[in-house]
């Protein structure tokens, strides 16, 4: 029968596919732990973890997105605007819930302007995102000109990135909330299985009268508000802000560790855990090269084979 | 049986074994078509013709067996083999590339080329002109394919099989989207390659056009040949017989005949001077509860429009809508499902289904704010919800958590039903509920609708299928170039009556 011979072969392929990522973990895992003993100590594992908690934020976030089969470019400038934002508000002298929420406040607003240009204009998400990248660099640049502002005497700002609890920096506490609200949404809320049911048929969507175009400005204003709490939390890390942060390729990591986590570019199939083991992935394998001192070209070009590799597998999956 | 050949067969198979894990899909299956042979393959959802077609136009290797065209033994499991020996496919979803012309499409992907790998563009047209020639065809070369009519744009996927000096024609369910007259017109088409020498296989589940186009056929069960017969030697009561046993035949002659005069209730939906500019105009609807009325008539006659119009996908220009009395205006599908009405669409993967998710979250779909506690979605009530569903439509396999993408076509068109089906009885529309769907699947979906009629809800069925309107509806109307000609009892009609109102009222 048709149907059995597409499952059986479509069961195999998504077997290795869904395996793959995991597998491919442990055999990274063990090359890099014998060839350097100081990668499996746990200081390297917590830095590991720290380095991807930024790009983990912001890939989680912008899962939503690549689930309905859009994208979001403008990731990077975003996350340089919301710390220029913060950073002003607290030097206004407001309270650091107000800088970090007025902060989160421009992502989201940058956000849901993206989605409602795509959404409600039905222009293309990359075209939108992609104008929207220029345009909100340039409005850093003008808030923030081509400056450092250094963020001094705000230890409770400069806590959020740099504090710890239990012995683990808070970015990753962050990073672990914002997977878990979102894991959450995705599994328990209408608007999570309203996110996939976009990404798979979108015209079916809305003859099964949903309001597609309010769901798709949302996603787009939770991928912005991730980017804008990124900035934050590494504004206060290096107790800077500047309007020339998450630099062009900011957008890459984050669409790399989507994909590569088993979420489909063309909308659909994904999950925010994927993103995670995604994330993980790449930051395993970004660490492990620093310490075998692998030159950065070589990084980036085994950067670019991975997503390709991880794209076949995501299309058989 | 088949008088014995003069010439060679162009394709015979033989033994032809597919065998899956534990499931033994098609079992020592022969095949045999001579030129000019027109082949009906038929047989309900699972019994097997989709492998055998998909073996003979190379895309799976079967377990066990040979092929052989025009006498030469072939190597099985290779599309490309199959096309070069002449064996074509034309499948039910066009696979033409609308954006260019006719004639690049009959070439596409093998143009004929002169010095430096250029378009040879004046030979390209001088072999196309001939091949319209040969064939009795006419088409316009220049314009772009995808602004056919769908027959034409058959037609279209015909020439390129015959560029390819096609000697073997599979057809798989070619007139799935056609209207009646269309359907002639390819039938005349198909008359001509017979009398150039090409053997046809045609997979329909209509027996209608079986029995008006092929010559043999050949019917599966369960992965094997139940019947071989000259179509001329076997009723059409006795094949749908073999195709579906002979209990389920039974049953589906019951239930038509079973139609009675119906008392109807009130007035559900009362349209008055629907118009779209350009598309319909004055359209008068009554539909009442616990009716089902059909609106047949020829593809372009704008009946998909104008449900779509009602449903709030497509805005109206002129008209008034009643529901229960109450004056709506629609403007978007959420508006006319908070007002009570479902549709199904036509084309269910384009606009009915999500593939990749699950039973449950389909059938669910439309009516999700049924599971909404505060900010959070009631998966074990959608759970619940669902499994009872599957149970009253009997979809298999009966699981909520399967992907709707591995089901059968005829399963996908219930789960695409089930989501109108849960709860109070409203008004529904469906758009060509039963095309590709096969004969044991297509009873079930009447037996759903009847059902749901008798439970009060107020059905409409846009349908090109005469014996389905027939079948199904209470009421019939005509629909003509936008405008709903005439109404009628449907215990008044007879299909040859249907046939001819329609045609007069084109």
């Amino acid at each position: 029968m048709s149907e059995t011979t597409s499952i059986s072969v479509a069961s195999a392929w998504r077997l290795a596919a869904t395996h793959a990522l995991p597998v491919s973990i442990a055999i990274v895992v063990a090359v890099f732990a014998v060839a350097e003993p100081a990668f499996l100590t746990p200081d390297n594992l917590l830095g590991i973890v720290r380095q991807i908690a930024l790009v983990g934020i912001m890939a989680a976030a912008s899962t939503f997105v690549i689930m309905t089969g859009g994208v979001d470019l403008s990731v990077g400038p975003v996350l340089a605007l919301a710390g220029l934002v913060a950073y002003f508000v607290l030097g206004a002298g407001y309270p650091v819930p107000v800088a970090v929420l007025a902060g989160l406040g421009i992502g989201l607003f940058i956000g849901l302007l993206n989605g409602a240009a795509i959404g409600f204009l039905d222009l293309p998400p990359i075209i939108v995102t992609l104008a929207s990248l220029s345009i909100v660099r340039g409005a850093a640049l003008i808030v923030g000109g081509p400056d450092l502002h250094s963020i001094r005497d705000q230890p409770i700002y400069s806590a959020i990135g740099t504090g710890s609890l239990a012995g683990i920096p808070l970015p990753v506490w962050i990073f672990a909330a914002v997977v878990l609200l979102l894991v959450f949404v995705q599994v328990r809320t209408p608007f999570g299985l309203l996110v996939a049911a976009l990404g798979e048929n979108e015209r079916a969507a809305r003859l099964s009268g949903h309001r597609t175009r309010i769901t798709k400005m949302l996603v787009y204003g939770l991928s912005a508000t991730g980017a804008a709490l990124a900035g934050i939390v590494l504004s206060s890390q290096v107790h800077t802000a500047s309007a020339t942060y998450g630099p062009f390729g900011t957008e890459l990591d984050v669409i790399a560790a989507i994909v590569v986590g088993g979420t489909s570019i063309m909308g659909g199939n994904g999950s925010v855990v994927r993103t995670v083991v995604g994330v993980l992935f790449l930051g395993v394998v970004s660490n492990g090269m620093n310490l075998l001192n692998v030159p950065i070209d070589v990084q980036l070009i085994a950067k670019g084979a991975i997503i390709v590799v991880a794209l076949g597998l995501s299309a058989r999956r | 049986m088949i008088p014995a050949a003069i010439r060679e067969p162009v394709i015979v198979g033989r033994g032809l074994t597919q065998v899956y894990g534990a499931a033994t899909v098609l079992d020592d299956v022969d095949i045999r078509i001579d030129p000019g042979e027109v082949r009906a393959l038929i047989g309900s959802n699972g019994a097997g013709k989709s492998t055998l077609v998909k073996i003979l136009t190379g895309a799976v290797r079967p377990t066990a067996g040979t092929v052989e065209v025009v006498g030469q033994q072939v190597h099985l499991g290779s599309p490309s083999e199959m096309i070069g020996r002449g064996v074509a496919c034309i499948y039910q979803h066009s696979n033409l590339a609308p954006a260019l012309s006719v004639l690049d499409n009959i070439f596409l992907g093998r143009n004929p080329t002169r010095r430096l790998g250029l378009v040879d563009r004046p030979r390209q047209r001088r072999e196309a002109q001939a091949l319209l020639a040969r064939h009795g065809i006419q088409i316009d070369l220049d314009v772009p394919a995808g602004s056919l009519p769908a027959v034409k744009q058959k037609e279209v996927e015909i020439l390129k099989a015959l560029a390819l000096d096609a000697k073997v024609l599979l057809m798989d369910e070619p007139t799935g989207w056609l209207a009646s007259a269309d359907v002639a017109n390819l039938h005349a088409t198909i008359r001509k390659l017979k009398g150039q020498g090409v053997g046809i296989l045609y997979i329909s589940h209509m027996l209608d056009e079986v029995f008006a186009i092929c010559d043999t056929m050949t019917i599966l069960r369960d992965g094997r040949v139940v019947a071989e017969n000259a179509v001329a030697d076997i009723s059409r009561a006795r094949a749908i017989e073999l195709m579906i046993g002979r209990q389920l035949a039974a049953q589906t002659k019951e239930a038509s005949e079973a139609r009675v005069s119906r008392m109807t209730g009130s007035v559900r939906l009362k349209a008055r001077g629907l118009a779209r500019n350009g598309v319909f105009s004055g359209v008068d609807i009554d539909l009442n509860a616990g009716e089902i009325l059909c609106i047949t008539g020829l593809i372009g006659s704008k009946r998909t429009e104008l449900v779509r119009a009602i449903f709030g996908c497509e805005s109206l220009d002129a008209g008034s809508i009643e529901i229960d009395g109450a004056p709506i205006a629609v403007k978007s599908p959420s508006e006319a499902i908070a007002a009570g009405i479902g549709l199904v669409p036509e084309d269910r993967h384009r606009d009915g289904l999500m593939l990749g998710l699950s039973v449950s979250e389909n059938l669910m779909m439309a009516t999700l704010g049924r599971f909404r506690r505060g900010l959070l979605l009631d998966r074990g009530g959608m759970a619940t919800a669902a499994r009872r569903l599957i149970a009253s439509l009997n979809v298999k396999p009966a699981s909520e958590t399967r992907q709707v993408r591995l089901l059968s076509g005829g399963n996908q068109q219930k789960v695409l039903l089930g989501k109108w089906l849960d709860g109070r009885p409203g008004i529904l529309m469906l758009d060509e509920p039963t095309v590709g769907v096969d004969v044991g699947a297509k009873a079930e979906i009447y037996d759903i609708l009847r059902a749901a009629r008798d439970e009060g809800a107020a059905i409409l069925v846009v349908s090109s299928d005469i014996e389905e309107v027939l079948a199904i509806g209470d009421r019939v109307g005509v629909m003509s170039a936008g405008r709903l000609v005439s109404v009628h009892p449907a215990k008044a009609l007879t299909a040859s009556s249907l046939v001819t109102m329609i045609g007069e009222a084109a």
